[in-house]
């Protein structure tokens, strides 16, 4: 957090963001066909410019993305340009494998079943041109089981891109061939893990796996895979026809390119928004027709539930790109947004949260599998009213027990709203409890309130 | 060859090590669950967090980066890392619990997280006593519980198979039951269901947990959750004496733990031999525990009518005498080494055929593990001895020519190789185990089993095993109980103040054969007198087909004989 007076300053980094052009949803109607696709939207143009004219070689396509600075949009925000060059160099017996990742169930997240239900062509070219870039034979297109419409919806498109020759045997008449299977998903939050997604793909338990190896060396059916959200491979062709400089020119620097904002919570206008990143979030909650009923926000949590829960002091002159996120105490996430007014209860908001994690551990590693219900189970009793002062720290420690020790990111996921939310709302948790009182007078007092130390007088985080 | 440094000590070890194993190989502790060597590493238990640094090279000029110190500077990662999936790398600097105070908070915060949802309990689990998670909390774990909710609840006394009993509660997750059943029998008959903390294995519904090696899954669970029918509530493990032996279950060779308690056999568990059955053995090898306790023959007798052995032995010796060479000697493939080496002796000294014994091999199916073809243990040493299998199309009329036959252990009518009416008229002395035997004897002198006697068997690899003996027998006299060895007699370290094993109730009025042939011998004047069954294998052992293979050498885990074919008389069907 060295950066701090260079970056958290107040101002928006999105540009002249209110006359931004939408470019991954934009204003088409039934744009979900694949003749509105080409014939509105420059549908498949960029397949076309690559693969049959060769605009690019798989390597020069994967040095564009990487000039583009496109960074995953499935929460941990990894440059995709990259990740494609680990990919090991092709070896004829070996299948590759490339999967798209559209489970999205974190709580909070709803952009991914906006493509595919307004443009999922725009995926599918997606996911051919990175098939390309990799020299991959088959795609699996991982799609939330629950999402049971979309999966019928983008299966219908996926058919009509193989009536076109853009999926299938020889594609565009080159010697290009991919395939792309949409797969229904096993109705569980864990299976968006990218390895335990793989699990799920091929039929077993959707338990994570442990790294190394990475799914580039060992991946799905044990061989070198790469998996992209679906927003992330959807980028890829605008990257294509418009060029890696006017992607990276698109809002700040190091986290650059259009992104859709879903925005959720206590705003007048939810739903998901196309704008550059690094919007300031009160821009974002301008957009979203501000504050419902002209309350005050609160708190925010910028990118989906997992992300550590911002004050509004601390949101407000905070922009949306993972630099500034993490300099903030947050993180960029998914982009889902969730606005929270001064009515909420943070203990109440808190403990649902730790609900879904609790609900969603897959139950393979012991800190995650029996921390995330230690963690609802005082939490609730807190929102109770029966909780007493000594429970935060407790909580504190629990998800120090957590955290950075399992197989997965989801302990971390279920910790932090927890830990941060305890650490910067701590006088409405300390509220909600009775003082821990102790029966020697060589104690005394709370005894909780190390922690504390943090408050300033009036109850405002420093942090 | 690379180096690691362990808590401060230096080790080397073979690229491609991971560092749990290294660790224990080394004789340092890591407290673990998850993992077994056998099996694929998930790393799901999170127990055996260590801290672990490689060393710092400057990017430019590849050398060391050194500290003020000079030094080589280490790079610790910002976690800790699960040491049972750890690639050890030359250089790394490891700190295990017992030089990181971090490690050994993390070792206890990871326990004090497996126990919250645990039933803890250790005082009707039948786990208690040998339970890696009761062991390693009171070890690693931290001095209570911060805990104060109510527990998850999960099914109890599942019964998952015929021999498998479940408790969801005591599972901790760790997966080896699931991954054996994966991975080793290739069954695939368990899978964790449920999520989060309400995970259990379980079979898919309406399927039954019939694995043929399910109990292995007993073995392996590192708490209760996992039981076996047989032996629930049979008795508390501190309560038995365990006895590492040879099982007679097949010609695998089966290494196994015999435990007893009160001279009873009340379980059965493989023991650890990676040239043998590695740490598996099917539940039949199991189950097969009642016929050591139950329907012994005990006490000799004397045209059945029950007799001392001195009277017994004195009327076998004469009937011996009386037919000479027209003995028809029987051996056995379930009888040891040593005690087919006696009959072969006594045989030589009355000057009758060379005894013979049934071959079994091809008689039931083999599954490619452990059951193999051949139900006797000791094929592969009575072939070593020169001992001939039958030919069933002659031995009925061979008995009938016979002036007596005289058969140890094995019993030829069940075995389907003679008739009762074969025997009409021919005397039997019978060196027996079982009242059901069926062949009749007109001298019975009772025989010890496996889990009784000293001696060897050798396996269908040519193994050569040691039989240890893992309960009394009524007339062991202390002469024989001397001989059969320092530190291995039931005697000598009878360990258990609950096991009432000098009480004579469940001891069986038995002897190993090679107490009661050298008796018999003596009846008729030939010195067949051993010190000790190890002084019998040290006189075999110079035979080549056996070199190598005293009860020294063979110890706990068996010698590997030559197999030269020339050494071994091949049959041909
Ligand atoms: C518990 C958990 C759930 C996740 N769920 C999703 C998901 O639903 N969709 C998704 O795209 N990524 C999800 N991820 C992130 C993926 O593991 C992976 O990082 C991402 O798909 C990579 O794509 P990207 O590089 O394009 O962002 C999840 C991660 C974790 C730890
Ligand atoms: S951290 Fe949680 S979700 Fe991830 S593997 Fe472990 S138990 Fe499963
Ligand atoms: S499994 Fe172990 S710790 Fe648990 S109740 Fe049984 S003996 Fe005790
Ligand atoms: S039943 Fe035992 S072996 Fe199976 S997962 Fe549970 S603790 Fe592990
Ligand atoms: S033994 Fe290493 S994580 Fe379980």
């Amino acid at each position: 957090m060295a950066d701090a007076d260079t970056l958290l300053t107040g101002q928006s980094k999105a540009g002249d963001w209110r006359s931004f052009e939408r470019v991954i949803l934009p204003p088409v109607r039934d744009l979900h066909k694949i003749d509105v696709y080409e014939a509105e939207a420059d549908g498949y143009k960029a397949l076309k410019d690559v693969v049959r004219d060769g605009k690019f070689d798989p390597k020069g396509l994967t040095d564009e993305v990487k000039a583009s600075g496109l960074r995953g949009r499935g929460g941990a925000g990894f440059s995709t340009g990259l990740k494609w060059s680990f990919m090991p160099p092709v070896d004829p017996d070996k299948p590759r494998y490339l999967c798209c990742n559209g489970d999205e169930s974190e709580p909070g997240t709803f952009k991914d079943r906006q493509i595919f239900e307004y443009n999922p062509h725009l995926m599918i070219e997606g996911i051919m041109l990175a098939g390309y870039a990799m020299t991959i034979k088959t795609c699996y297109l991982y799609i939330r089981g629950e999402y049971d419409d979309y999966i019928q919806h983008v299966q219908r498109a996926v058919n009509e891109a193989y009536d076109r020759g853009y999926i299938g045997k020889n594609i565009l008449g080159t010697d290009f061939s991919m395939d792309l299977v949409v797969h229904a998903g096993a109705g569980a939050y864990i299976c968006g893990e990218e390895t335990s997604l793989m699990n799920s793909l091929e039929g077993r338990r959707a338990y994570p796996r442990i790294k190394p190896p990475f799914p580039a060396q060992v991946g799905v059916f044990g061989m070198p895979t790469t998996i992209n959200n679906v927003e992330t491979l959807a980028d890829v062709p605008l990257v294509v026809n418009r060029g890696a400089d006017w992607f990276a020119g698109i809002g700040p620097e190091k986290h650059p390119g259009p992104v859709l904002y879903g925005i959720s919570g206590h705003v007048n206008r939810p739903g998901v928004y196309e704008y550059p990143t690094g919007m300031l979030i009160s821009d974002l909650l301008e957009v979203a027709g501000g504050a419902r009923g002209g309350k005050r926000i609160k708190a925010v949590v910028p990118g989906g539930s997992s992300t550590p829960p911002l004050t509004w002091a601390m949101a407000e002159p905070t922009t949306m790109d993972a630099e500034t996120l993490r300099e903030a105490g947050s993180s960029m996430g998914t982009g889902g947004l969730c606005f929270l007014d001064e009515d909420t209860d943070m203990v109440s908001f808190t403990r649902r949260i730790a609900h879904f994690y609790h609900h969603e551990s897959c139950g393979q590693c012991t800190p995650c599998r029996e921390g995330t219900g230690w963690l609802e189970k005082c939490l609730a009793r807190i929102d109770e009213g029966n909780g007493h002062t000594r429970d935060l720290d407790l909580l504190l420690e629990v998800c120090d027990q957590m955290e950075g020790r399992t197989v997965c990111a989801l302990a971390d996921a279920a910790a932090w709203p927890v830990r941060w939310g305890i650490k910067r709302f701590r006088d409405e948790f300390e509220a909600k409890c009775r003082p821990t009182a102790f029966a020697s007078g060589a104690l005394g007092g709370d005894g909780a309130t190390e922690q504390t130390g943090e408050l300033t007088p009036t109850g405002v985080p420093t942090t | 060859m690379p180096q690691v440094t362990i808590d401060g000590t230096t080790h080397e070890f073979e690229p491609g090590a991971k560092l749990l194993q290294l660790c224990l190989d080394a004789g340092t502790e890591i407290p673990h669950f998850c993992y077994h060597p056998a099996m694929s590493v998930p790393a799901n238990c999170r127990q055996c967090l260590v801290k672990a640094g490689t060393p710092i090279f400057d990017r430019e000029t590849k050398e060391p980066v050194l500290d003020e110190n000079g030094e080589q500077k280490i790079n610790f990662g910002p976690k800790l890392q699960p040491s049972c999936s750890l690639d050890v790398t030359d250089g790394m600097v490891v700190h295990t619990q017992l030089s990181s105070q971090e490690v050994a908070a993390a070792q206890a915060d990871n326990l004090e997280l497996l126990l919250i949802n645990h039933p803890l309990d250790c005082p009707i689990c039948d786990q208690a006593g040998q339970c890696p998670l009761q062991i390693q909390a009171y070890k690693y774990g931290p001095e209570g519980s911060r805990f104060e909710f109510a527990k998850v609840h999960k099914p109890k006394r599942v019964q998952l198979g015929p021999n498998v009993v479940m408790d969801a509660e005591r599972c901790i997750n760790c997966t080896r039951c699931t991954r054996f059943t994966a991975e080793i029998t290739e069954t695939h008959q368990l899978t964790i269901i449920n999520r989060g903390d309400k995970n259990h294995p379980m079979t898919a519904p309406g399927e039954v947990f019939d694995d043929a090696y399910s109990m292995c899954t007993t073995d392996i669970c590192p708490v209760g959750a996992l039981t076996e029918d047989y032996f629930r509530f049979q008795a508390r493990v501190w309560e038995m004496a365990k006895t590492p032996t040879i099982s007679d279950f097949g010609s695998a060779g089966i290494n196994v733990d015999v435990w007893t308690k009160n001279n009873e056999v009340l379980r059965i568990t493989p023991r650890q031999n990676l040239d043998a059955n590695e740490y598996w053995m099917p539940d039949a090898a199991r189950l097969i525990y009642e016929t050591y306790n139950e329907g012994r023959a005990s006490g000799p007798t004397l045209n059945g009518t029950p007799t001392t052995w001195e009277a017994a032995a004195r009327e076998a010796g004469r009937m011996v005498q009386e037919a000479g060479s027209d003995v028809l000697f029987l051996g056995s493939a379930y009888a040891t080494v040593e005690d087919n080496y006696l009959l072969m002796r006594l045989a030589e000294a009355v000057g009758a055929p060379a005894p013979q014994f049934v071959d079994r091999r091809g008689s039931q199916a083999d599954d490619g593990f452990l059951v193999s073809d051949d139900p006797a243990p000791n094929t592969e040493g009575c072939l070593r001895l020169g001992m001939k299998p039958v030919d069933p199309a002659l031995l009925p009329s061979a008995a009938a020519s016979a002036r007596l036959v005289y058969i140890l252990q094995d019993d030829p009518v069940q075995a389907e190789v003679l008739r009762v009416e074969d025997l009409e008229g021919t005397p039997v002395v019978l060196h027996g185990t079982h009242v059901t035997h069926r062949t009749p004897a007109t001298v019975s002198l009772p025989l010890a089993m496996s889990v009784e006697t000293l001696g060897t068997y050798v396996n269908r690899d040519g193994r050569a095993q040691l039989l240890r003996p893992a309960k009394m027998v009524k007339a062991m006299n202390r002469s024989l109980l001397m001989a059969v060895g320092t530190g291995q007699s039931r005697n000598d370290r009878v360990g258990t103040p609950f096991d009432r094993w000098h009480d004579e109730a469940n001891q069986v009025d038995c002897l190993p054969g090679w107490a009661t042939i050298p008796q018999v011998a003596a009846a008729l004047g030939v010195d067949l007198t051993f010190k000790s069954p190890a002084k019998i294998m040290a006189e075999v052992s110079a035979q080549p087909a056996f070199a190598g293979a005293t009860h020294g050498a063979m110890d706990l885990l068996g010698v590997p004989l030559e197999t030269e074919d020339a050494d071994v008389p091949q049959i041909t069907a």
